[in-house]
């Protein structure tokens, strides 16, 4: 049996030559996540395409080797490890889902390999001090920001008082517990404080407990787009009248909720970590490009992986590699470190900061408060509407339809 | 046991032991670290699923407690790991009491479908029982204590130490379900498994027996889950209290052979492996062939593949087991 | 809602009666019931509440068939053996549907059932309202065939008594083909009546099942009309628990509520199962 264990690993062992520089990607390609990790292959595919079309990095290829982790943790971890050790990869992007994210930081920093985050949210992963660990993406506390900005500056639009309905997820919480913490701080009372959990059939028993508190603003957090449709399709069709409804998480922008939801999208607002501005020449490009290619719009995660290939890529690029594989990752350590650049995500420069809830990054994107919108849903269409320079059209506040007259 | 089969086990603990003395390759010992680990949980399993006839759906919990508690004691009260593993194997045991008094009251299905039920609760708990368990964001930890054995300073960014540490529960897991095995309380629980209402008529205390046996079995699981905290360095809810962890726990046994020492650690060698290798030809569809491989074994190999191999060794008359539940 | 769980319930119910089988296939092959509905909407412009009744006797064919080839060798082995089969089987089945179809989330939306109806001020979801009438009425067609009929009254009799049914003649091996074929097809049929209220992509089944086996557990492991009762139950408590307790531990209230009957009423609230 340990002769198969140990032919079978000869086996699994890296044969791609090493003219290629290998980005390893664990992400779930089965699983309940699946669909996810496709959108990353999809994503990655686009982006090692061009820049290989390009003429490569330094007039090498660069390839990107995908492996399963099916949403399991120890998996993640298991499959970190494989790439790191086995299929001998300098960089490591991915990951999806928080949980995994965290073991595969936890193996990258050990094992002294740079780890590029393109996705996962929880504040977590990029403020235990892991140096060997980057994040390109906006945390979950930093979700808020727009709409925090939004209710402080507009004119009458701080809350009176806000239900908070939240997924009990790792990504649920941290964004409820971040906007709850601004709103207090502002002395606005959390009427309703309900977590629910993923998958949720049916949300009108929560908003037959929330309508009785009769909020001024209802903020919907979903880390499923599933979950995002339905809470905001319950709680409208329970008539409760705020004066604006606001989701965050990613199901609140998809092309999905507005067709679903028809009448009831409209005007409620997505409060997210990116939502790109389809009026912005990059991105309306690289959306067409992407549809051209795979029949499909892409949304938040296949830009996030996109950009995540051209930011490594620009460190590959940079980074003075010799053939040895320990020196070759600090050096590319020490490239992203000087990372400036601009991807069709935004701008990108990692960097130590405090955090929206007082805890210390390492290696975030200083830009990330930047890269929060506010968007709101007008006819059918997402169009940004805060902060008032990317403004794409006039906000309507408060939602007409919902709100007491 | 033989003195001969004795010197066996002996041998190959020693020889598993000097593995990373030979074998450099960090991976291979991974894979090794989670055969391991598997087979502690698939022994664990095998104590109250294999011997005693009650199938758990439920073992997650016991895992998941022991991770738990492992890895609070570590990050609130300083408690190193390798007091907090068997701490924390203790308090399963302590956890499975009132579990087992509970779910033994049912039989066959019943108590299955009770287990499944009491996990999710335990999980349920867990997610939001913020002040204990941290809720959904659950425990990371980034450095382990330094430890100084016989001179030298343990370096935790190795395999060895983990190994090492693996192969320690596996001896310890093995060696309790080989003493269970010969034991009068082996011997209640066969009665047990044949048939629950004759063993109650001669006197057997079935419930004392069944919850005795998920204590220990719980104990092994705990421990195996304080390991898990450490190796993989992050416990949440969705780790360590996944259904689809009692389910492997119980393919594990079931694929290796029920009621037997052996079986759990031929079960994990197989599904680590397979798993791997499916996993490495098929991208998408290797979970396919998991499914068609258990079903394969049912069908033809129902006693497992250790007990298959074992009986074709001794060619002994078969030791018919039994495996109906109730 | 509640209808339609009770329809998975029921199919549960009738395979475990006959057979003693706890099948964890179950959700799969509601799976496939949602994606049938799914494809034949898709490729033939069907209404699924009109390729229910193409659906439903192709999933009983599909039913026996697995009975016949697959599981009748296994359940001799004993409950555990036919557990983790079935088990094995739903892994299968559900990674087959991933490689097929992807993993993606689709949606069977009707252009008819966007808005939902009001009557008396509370928003009713169209299509789920119509999947609640069919359900019904199969629920009721299935009652008249379970009491009225001589194979009905053989399923019946072998789930009370299977050594009974046995001395009394009836053919307990094909009275199992049919009940599997039967639980397989309600189980099928449940799903082409979900597709257009839920999402539907191959891991879906999981979701189902757990709340199946609640609800068949509540009205006794075994009882078609228990199951009816169990699901209308299952559904009451969940809503109150979310506004009256917390939603938090509204699941956690299905579970204790199960344990609760499992342990105090064995043969569940209403049922005709024994346990123990």
């Amino acid at each position: 049996m340990r002769k198969l264990v140990l032919s079978l690993l000869v086996a699994l062992a890296g044969t791609a030559s090493a003219q290629t520089l290998k980005i390893g990607a664990p992400q779930p390609m089965t699983g309940p996540d699946a669909p996810f990790g496709d959108k990353f292959k999809k994503a990655y595919g686009m982006a090692v395409e061009e820049i290989n079309a390009a003429g490569g990095v330094n007039g090498k290829k660069i390839e990107v080797v995908i492996e399963d982790h099916m949403a399991k943790n120890a998996l993640a971890a298991t499959v970190a490890e494989k790439l790191i050790t086995q299929e001998k990869v300098l960089i490591l992007t991915g990951g999806r889902a928080s949980g995994q994210a965290m073991e595969i930081a936890s193996v990258a920093q050990r094992l002294k390999t740079p780890y590029m985050v393109d996705h996962p949210s929880a504040d977590m992963i990029t403020t235990k001090g892991f140096e060997w660990v980057f994040r390109n993406n906006p945390t979950g506390s930093i979700y808020p920001a727009a709409f925090n900005d939004f209710i402080s500056k507009y004119p009458d639009a701080m809350p009176r008082s806000a239900a908070v309905v939240y997924d009990n997820t790792l990504f649920g919480k941290t964004i409820a517990g971040a906007a709850m913490k601004f709103l207090k701080s502002k002395g606005v009372a959390i009427v309703a404080d309900e977590a629910y959990p993923v998958n949720t059939l049916d949300f009108k028993p929560i908003m037959t407990k929330v309508k009785g508190t009769n909020p001024d603003y209802m903020l919907l957090v979903a880390v499923a787009t599933t979950d995002a449709i339905l809470v905001t399709r319950h709680a409208k069709e329970m008539g409760i009248q705020s004066r604006a409804f606001v989701g965050f998480g990613g199901g609140f922008g998809v092309a999905d909720f507005a067709s679903q939801l028809g009448g009831l999208a409209e005007n409620v607002f997505s409060s997210a970590a990116w939502s790109g501005n389809p009026n912005d020449p990059r991105t309306k490009a690289f959306y067409d490009k992407f549809h051209a290619k795979y029949g499909i719009w892409p949304h938040e995660h296949e830009v996030e992986g996109y950009a995540a290939i051209y930011i490594i890529a620009d460190a590959l690029k940079r980074a003075k590699l010799t053939g040895n594989l320990d020196a070759d990752r600090d050096a590319i350590r020490k490239a992203l470190l000087e990372t400036n650049m601009e991807t069709v995500f935004g701008k990108v420069k990692f960097g130590n900061w405090t955090g929206p809830t007082g805890d210390p990054f390492t290696n975030q994107n200083v830009y990330s408060l930047e890269h929060s919108v506010l968007a709101q849903w007008q006819k059918g269409q997402l169009l940004n509407v805060w902060p008032k320079e990317f403004a794409e059209t006039k906000l309507v506040f408060p939602d007409p339809s919902t709100a007491k007259k | 046991m033989t003195r001969r089969s004795a010197v066996a086990w002996v041998a190959a603990a020693a020889l598993l032991a000097g593995l990373p003395l030979v074998v450099k390759n960090s991976f291979f010992l991974h894979v090794c670290i989670l055969v391991f680990l598997w087979t502690v949980l698939g022994e664990a399993w095998n104590a109250l699923g294999g011997y005693a006839g009650q199938v758990s759906f439920g073992h997650a919990a016991f895992f998941g407690v022991g991770a738990y508690v492992t890895i609070v004691l570590f990050l609130k009260a300083d408690v190193a790991p390798w007091w907090g593993i068997p701490v924390g194997g203790a308090a399963a045991a302590a956890f499975a009491v009132p579990f087992g008094l509970i779910t033994f009251r049912l039989k066959g299905p019943y108590f299955s479908l009770a287990t499944l039920a009491v996990a999710e609760l335990t999980k349920l708990v867990a997610l939001n029982w913020e002040w204990a368990t941290n809720g959904s964001t659950g425990y990371l930890v980034t450095h382990l204590p330094p430890l100084r054995l016989g001179g030298l300073t343990v370096d935790w960014e190795t395999k060895t130490p983990f190994y090492l540490a693996a192969l320690s529960l596996l001896v310890v897991a093995m060696g309790t379900i080989g003493w269970l095995s010969r034991s009068r309380l082996g011997a209640w629980l066969t009665a047990i498994r044949e048939n629950d209402e004759a063993a109650e008529a001669v006197g057997i205390d079935t419930v004392r027996a069944k919850v005795l046996t998920l204590a220990l079995s719980a104990f092994l699981a705990g421990m195996g889950g304080g390991f898990y905290a450490f190796y993989f360095r992050y416990v949440d809810p969705d780790a360590v209290l996944n259904i689809g962890l009692s389910m492997e726990m119980v393919f594990i046994a079931m694929v290796g052979g029920l009621g037997t020492v052996g079986g759990p650690f031929i079960g994990a060698v197989f599904l680590t492996t397979v798993g791997e290798a499916m996993r490495e030809k098929f991208q998408v569809g290797h979970l396919v062939f998991y499914g068609l491989f258990m079903m394969l074994v049912i069908r033809f190999l129902p006693e497992g593949i250790w007990g298959r191999v074992r009986r074709a060794i001794r060619r002994a008359p078969a030791v018919e087991v039994s495996r109906g539940a109730a | 809602m509640g209808a339609l769980y009770a329809m998975i319930g029921i199919g549960l119910t009738i395979v475990f009666g006959v057979m003693r089988i706890i099948n964890l296939a179950h959700g799969e092959f509601v799976m496939l019931g949602m994606f049938a509905a799914f494809w034949s909407q898709k490729l033939w412009g069907l209404d699924p509440f009109l390729s229910i009744v193409l659906w439903t006797p192709v999933l009983f064919g599909a039913g026996v068939l697995v009975y016949r080839f697959l599981l009748r060798r296994i359940i001799p082995g004993g409950e555990l053996n036919t557990l983790l089969y079935t088990a094995g089987l739903s892994l299968l089945v559900a990674n087959l549907a991933l490689l097929l179809w992807s993993g993606d989330y689709r949606t069977l939306p009707l252009a008819y059932a966007v808005t939902p109806m009001r009557p008396l001020g509370v928003a009713v979801p169209v299509a789920l309202a119509i999947g609640f009438a069919i359900a019904g009425a199969i629920t009721l067609a299935l009652w008249l065939f379970l009491s009225r009929t001589d194979a009905g009254r053989a399923i019946r009799a072998t789930s009370q008594n299977p050594e009974a049914a046995v001395l009394m003649g009836i053919d307990v091996e094909r009275v199992a083909a049919l009940a599997f074929g039967l639980g397989t097809a309600l189980a099928g049929a449940a799903g082409v009546l979900l597709a257009p209220s839920l999402y539907l992509y191959p891991t879906v089944g999981e979701l189902l099942i757990v709340k199946s086996f609640v609800i068949v557990v509540l009205g006794g492991l075994g009882s078609v009309p228990g199951a009816i009762a169990g699901g209308i139950l299952l559904g009451l408590v969940e809503s109150l628990g979310a506004v009256y307790v917390s939603t938090t531990y509204k699941d956690g209230l299905g579970y204790v509520m199960f344990l609760l009957v499992l342990l105090y009423r064995p043969s569940g609230l209403f049922g005709v199962g024994k346990a123990g």
